[in-house]
């Protein structure tokens, strides 16, 4: 048997190219365009009398409208419209999961940018001065900050900053919502509820809200139909999902409402929720004229959801010998003004939030809170990326209380195939969690960091700010695992639709694949033509554009689409191939069992008749719909949190090397491993991309990147105060893919895009703490927690 | 933003005309600030006056011995400039510690002196800021002030000014020279940003028909043992939560001149002269550094979120201090 794992360098990367078939590293069609400047993203779309449709949003995070005047906007010169909450004809109000947002707002605000009214002009100067002027009236409300006390629970922790002051709120302001402040509160609760343990080890955790950092802010174009409909091109992640909210605020059949994809940059979970959408079919359908709305950085900031703050409270008891007998987890996740996909990534948050480890005996309460904090929602990690945090400065914690090697407690502890999940499942395809840290191990590490004469200042801590030469630098390593689900889970009925064309054109074979999936940038359409050159044997394969003309594909998020929109394009092509090999059958006169496609040709195997496609399919083109299911799963218990609610999981580790710099705490990052079981790895360059893009993401969640809200309020919503990692904080990597085959997955694959994510920073953390001897119990760390001052 | 006239200024005089007669007039140099901030609606120029096409964007050997730098030369050209990087490294390395190479190519000496301050409030039209709106109170104190001043502050502002450049600029006695119609007058760069006081609304002892035309160094032997350090978040293109600008000479062991100022931590570039005097014939040891740095750093006030700036800055003081004594020469 071949090994199980590749290497970027072991891979082939001539091979495949734009013709690649499933494991060929297959180059991506925008790779280029984008790397030029040349890719149109949504924001580049244009039409010649379009209108520009900007956003009045609120500058307080709780009030009440009084009232709202639009006639000074109306008065501008080269303004067509002006439009309020009267102005919505459907439902007023939507959301993913709960439909609790309003469209625009109705007679409370509840957080700072709450879209309030829009205006349509002919320059988007001329629109913004227009919404300068429209007068509304608040009487603002003292805003509910905190998770904790919107739930009404004491603060116990106290990480940094003393507890806010919990402040006498009037009944009225107190609830939020009518249905109150709690979201979601999720039990989990398996074996002995009152365990003992040899070693016992207590934490309390906090994560900062990160914000997706997408580079192309939310941007579309709506272009009213002669029907009376609406065509609206947008960058998005879930076109369907969108339709329906849009539907239902329009009060139209969704055949009058028509959706494109357009260039997307980026988007990590962010554009799960609706933005401009409504807005700009309200406003086209209003002016009877196309409306372009594409928000600046800084509206960027107030115009999608984050990733939620997290305070968690962990206590892990182990024997003596380092055998885990109980796990005890409370968890708040502040998911601010409106719910978004609060009750799913609480979902996550509670049944993940143990890590990758077999407990016996588990009590965890997992709450969503609203509060009038920015909306908090998908992004890329969904739950896991907090509690990973908490879970393995735990393992770490309970390692040295043990006088234990870290890894090697992990390894004890790690699920296997077979092993029973904190929630009751059996883990039912490989969990190489031991053998991904193992692997870890044995990379070399990187040399030790350079002194003196010697020293390249880009590799030292603060980098070439010249802040060290070597000087007061301590060197750390630290590990962590990711645990998360694929694809959508507690008995969400998830599937993806594909339809395949194949026909000949100009003598050649031709294959064309139409889904709504969206293409996000994660490299989705090569996967898609990859499945259909290797399914139907031909090299041309066209991409339709994602469009509603076709069913529903799902989310691009949860890491779902490869497997799930994949396995919709593999099943859409074996229908195709079925229907063409049985029109060859009577032509060869073989049966179809013995013949397949390959070259744009009928082959028998045994007989090596090859048939060209033209001769089987003249004029006609054979095209089939598929709607493609992955097995059930099921609802949660509502008492025990038990139950089969989780299709597949995706494990990855990481190594993080740090030097720190103790006197100034400045951290770099020397090295970053990882190891990853993605199944199969269809296009073995975009699994590494996505491993490096996750760790990026992790490690600047872990020392640089978090929204800064104070009383509500957003204090840093722009990229020169918002920080990411640039390319000189970001290290150079290894990276080893191991490919055991999930036996439930189209081709043994796994979803590969959120779990490096989740354990990168992680392990950023074990390893600065492991320099410091701090405990650091916040993230993202910052150059005081390290100093002490 | 707002609409503005536009004057592309074909010479000197036509620009100090049009800021002499137009209270409502700024200067756009590179315009990588002022643009950003008529964009957040905190500049509303009623015009906009482009002066760099003008010919101030020279760098000049002067008789004594120092350097004439124009007000319109380039960051990377002066971090870049030969006489520079000899004579004065800690100038090239505090402005290629800023930002990032696409903006020092655009940003000038002029506009990077005269930068406004990256305090959150003043770029957001919704809080109160006495610096952009005085009388209205400052939403930083009691609000989100990690990256505030320490040194200096009053109880209307405590906003740094985030420059980089100045902080060595300052640290090598550098004279800065404008012109008005009214004629030219030589200011010290330590006497060109004001401390907030109570009018935290004025920031330089500029009048508003000022324009800066050049930054003159003296000559400045010890200036060849120099070094910038700058501490942040992260390793590029972000603000000095503190940085250090230092030259110092040392001879049989003990500090025989000295210079030295502080960034991101006050309204203006902080010349550290108590620093300096405890440095000049004390023995060249850490312990000495810290007893200089810690009586510069006696008057600092911290506040919850930004109280670590002040043991940050001794600690940064030191360690550029030592740097010098260890390694000594020019970069
Ligand atoms: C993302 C980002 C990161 C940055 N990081 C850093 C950093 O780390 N360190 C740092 O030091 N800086 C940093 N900066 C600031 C940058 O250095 C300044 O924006 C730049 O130096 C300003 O120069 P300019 O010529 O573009 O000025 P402009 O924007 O043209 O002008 C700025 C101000 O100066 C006035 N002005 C300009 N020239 C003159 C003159 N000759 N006489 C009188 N008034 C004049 C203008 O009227 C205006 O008020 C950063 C900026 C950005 C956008
Ligand atoms: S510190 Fe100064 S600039 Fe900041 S809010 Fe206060 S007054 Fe305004």
């Amino acid at each position: 048997m071949s090994t199980p794992t590749r290497t970027p360098a072991g891979a082939p990367s001539s091979v495949g190219g734009p013709g690649g078939r499933i494991g060929d590293d297959a180059q991506r069609p925008d790779g280029v365009l984008k790397v030029r400047g040349e890719f149109a993203y949504a924001s580049d779309l244009w039409m010649d009398d379009m209108l520009w449709g900007v956003t009045l949003r609120s500058p307080h995070p709780y009030a009440r409208i009084r009232s709202v005047d639009v006639g000074p906007a109306l008065a501008v010169p080269g303004v067509h419209a002006v439009l309020t909450s009267d102005d919505v004809p459907g439902e007023k109000v939507y959301g993913l999961e709960l439909a609790d947002q309003p469209v625009l707002a109705l007679d409370v605000v509840r957080y700072q940018g709450e879209p309030v009214a829009l205006v349509a002009a002919d320059h988007p100067d001329t629109a913004r001065r227009a919404a300068a002027r429209i007068v509304v009236d608040y009487d603002v409300w003292e805003p509910v900050t905190d998770a904790r006390a919107a739930l009404g629970h004491p603060t116990w922790n106290q990480v940094h900053d003393a507890p806010a002051a919990v402040t006498e709120l009037s009944r009225e302001s107190a609830h939020l919502h009518p249905h109150g402040n709690l979201v979601r509160h999720l039990k989990v609760r398996k074996g002995d509820p009152e365990p003992t343990a040899d070693v016992v080890v207590v934490g309390e955790y906090e994560v900062g809200m990160q914000d997706q950092a997408f580079l192309g802010p939310e941007s579309g174009l709506a272009v009213p139909g002669e029907d009376g409909g609406v065509d609206l091109y947008v960058a998005t992640q879930w076109l369907h999902v969108d339709q329906r909210q849009i539907c239902s605020a329009l009060a139209m059949p969704p055949e009058k409402v028509r959706l494109t994809l357009a260039g997307v940059g980026g988007a990590f979970g962010g554009r799960e929720d609706l933005s401009m959408h409504v807005h700009a079919c309200l406003l086209a359908l209003h002016t009877g004229k196309p409306v372009k709305m594409s928000y600046n950085r800084e509206e960027s900031f107030f115009g999608h959801v984050h990733r939620h703050p997290a305070t968690m409270r962990y206590e892990h008891g182990a024997t003596r010998d380092g055998d885990l007998v109980y796990v005890k987890a409370e968890i708040f996740l502040d998911g601010g003004a409106y719910a978004s996909s609060t009750p799913a990534v609480v979902g996550n948050a509670g049944t993940m939030g143990l890590g990758p480890y077999v407990v016996p005996n588990v009590h965890v309460d997992c709450y969503g809170a609203y509060t009038n904090n920015p909306p908090c929602g998908a992004m890329r990690g969904f739950g896991s990326v907090q509690t990973a945090f908490a879970y393995e400065a735990q393992m770490d914690a309970l390692a040295a209380e043990l006088g234990m090697d870290p890894v090697e407690l992990r390894c004890r502890n790690a699920m296997e195939l077979g092993s029973e999940t904190p929630t009751g499942q059996v883990v039912d395809s490989p969990a190489p969690v031991a053998e991904l840290l193992r692997r870890l191990v044995a990379m070399p590490l990187p040399p030790e960091p350079a002194t003196g004469d010697d020293v390249d200042l880009r590799h030292m801590p603060g980098g070439v700010s010249n802040t060290t030469h070597g000087e007061g630098v301590r060197r750390g390593v630290g590990y962590a695992v990711a645990y998360k689900n694929v694809a959508f889970s507690e008995g969400f009925d998830d599937y993806s639709t594909a339809r395949v064309r194949l026909e000949v054109v100009g003598g050649e074979a031709v294959a064309t694949v139409h889904t709504a999936a969206a293409e996000v940038g994660q490299g989705l359409v090569t996967v898609e033509q990859q499945i259909a050159r290797t399914e139907l044997g031909v090299d041309a394969v066209v991409v339709h554009p994602k469009d509603t003309a076709v069913g529903s594909a799902g989310s691009s998020s949860a890491s779902r689409q490869t497997y799930v929109t994949g396995g919709a394009v593999k099943a859409a092509c074996e229908a195709v191939r079925g229907r063409v090999l049985e029109r060859a059958r009577g032509l060869v006169g073989r049966p179809a069992g013995d013949l397949r496609l390959d070259g744009g040709k009928v082959v028998s195997d045994l007989e090596g008749v090859a048939l060209p496609l033209a001769d089987v399919l003249g004029d006609d083109a054979v095209e089939e719909t598929v709607e493609w299911r992955h097995r059930p799963t099921q609802a949660l218990d509502p008492d025990t949190g038990q139950g089969f609610a989780h299709v597949q999981y995706a494990f990855s580790a990481h190594r993080a090397v740090v030097d720190v710099d103790t006197e100034l705490g400045l951290v770099k990052v020397v090295e970053m491993a990882c190891t990853q079981d993605v199944g199969k790895a269809i296009n073995p360059q975009a699994v590494v991309g996505q491993i490096q893009g996750g760790t990026a993401q992790g490690l600047g969640l872990a020392v640089m990147e978090e929204i800064l809200v104070r009383d509500g309020r957003v204090q840093n919503p722009s990229f020169t105060d918002y920080l990411i990692p640039t390319v000189l904080d970001m290290p150079p990597m290894r990276i080893e893919v191991l490919e055991y085959a999930d036996p439930h997955a189209p081709y043994g694959l796994r979803g590969v895009g959120e779990a490096p994510n989740i354990s990168s920073g992680p392990a950023v953390l074990a390893a600065i703490r492991q320099a410091t001897g701090l405990p650091l119990r916040r993230v993202p760390v910052r150059p005081e927690h390290l100093t002490g001052t | 933003m707002r609409p503005f006239t536009y004057l592309s200024a074909p010479d000197v005089t036509t620009a100090l005309r049009a800021i002499a007669t137009e209270p409502g007039a700024r200067l756009l140099a590179g315009g990588t600030n002022l643009v950003d901030l008529m964009r957040q609606d905190v500049e509303r120029p009623t015009t906009v006056v482009d002066i760099s096409t003008l010919p101030l964007d020279e760098v000049q050997e002067l008789p004594a011995g120092g350097l004439r730098i124009g007000a319109l030369v380039r960051n990377s050209r002066l971090a870049a400039h030969p006489a520079v990087r000899s004579r004065y490294p800690v100038l090239s390395q505090a402005v290629l510690s800023g930002a990032s190479g696409q903006l020092r190519n655009m940003a000038t000496v002029g506009g990077n002196l005269l930068q406004r301050t990256r305090c959150p409030y003043f770029a957001d039209g919704t809080a109160a800021c006495n610096k952009r709106d005085p009388g209205s109170g400052c939403a930083a104190i009691g609000g989100f002030h990690r990256g505030s001043a320490v040194l200096g502050t009053s109880e209307h502002c405590i906003a740094t000014h985030p420059s980089d450049m100045a902080v060595a600029l300052v640290a090598l006695d550098a004279v800065v020279e404008v012109q008005s119609l009214r004629g030219t007058r030589r200011i010290p760069l330590a006497e060109l940003h004001v401390l907030p006081g109570d009018t935290p609304d004025v920031e330089t002892a500029l009048d508003p028909d000022e324009l800066v035309t050049a930054v003159e160094l003296p000559a400045l032997p010890v200036a060849a043992s120099s070094r910038y350090r700058k501490v942040r978040d992260r390793a590029s293109f972000a603000f000095a939560l503190v940085s250090v600008a230092a030259a110092m000479e040392v001879a049989d062991g003990t500090v025989t001149a000295a210079r030295l100022a502080l960034g991101g931590v006050a309204a203006r570039p902080w010349r550290a002269h108590l620093a300096e005097r405890a440095l000049v014939g004390a023995p060249a040891t850490e312990e000495d550094f810290r007893r200089a740095a810690t009586a510069e750093l006696a008057t600092a006030v911290g506040r919850p979120q930004n109280a670590f700036k002040i043991e940050l800055a001794r600690r940064t003081v030191v360690a550029t201090l030592h740097q010098l004594t260890t390694e000594g020469g020019a970069a």
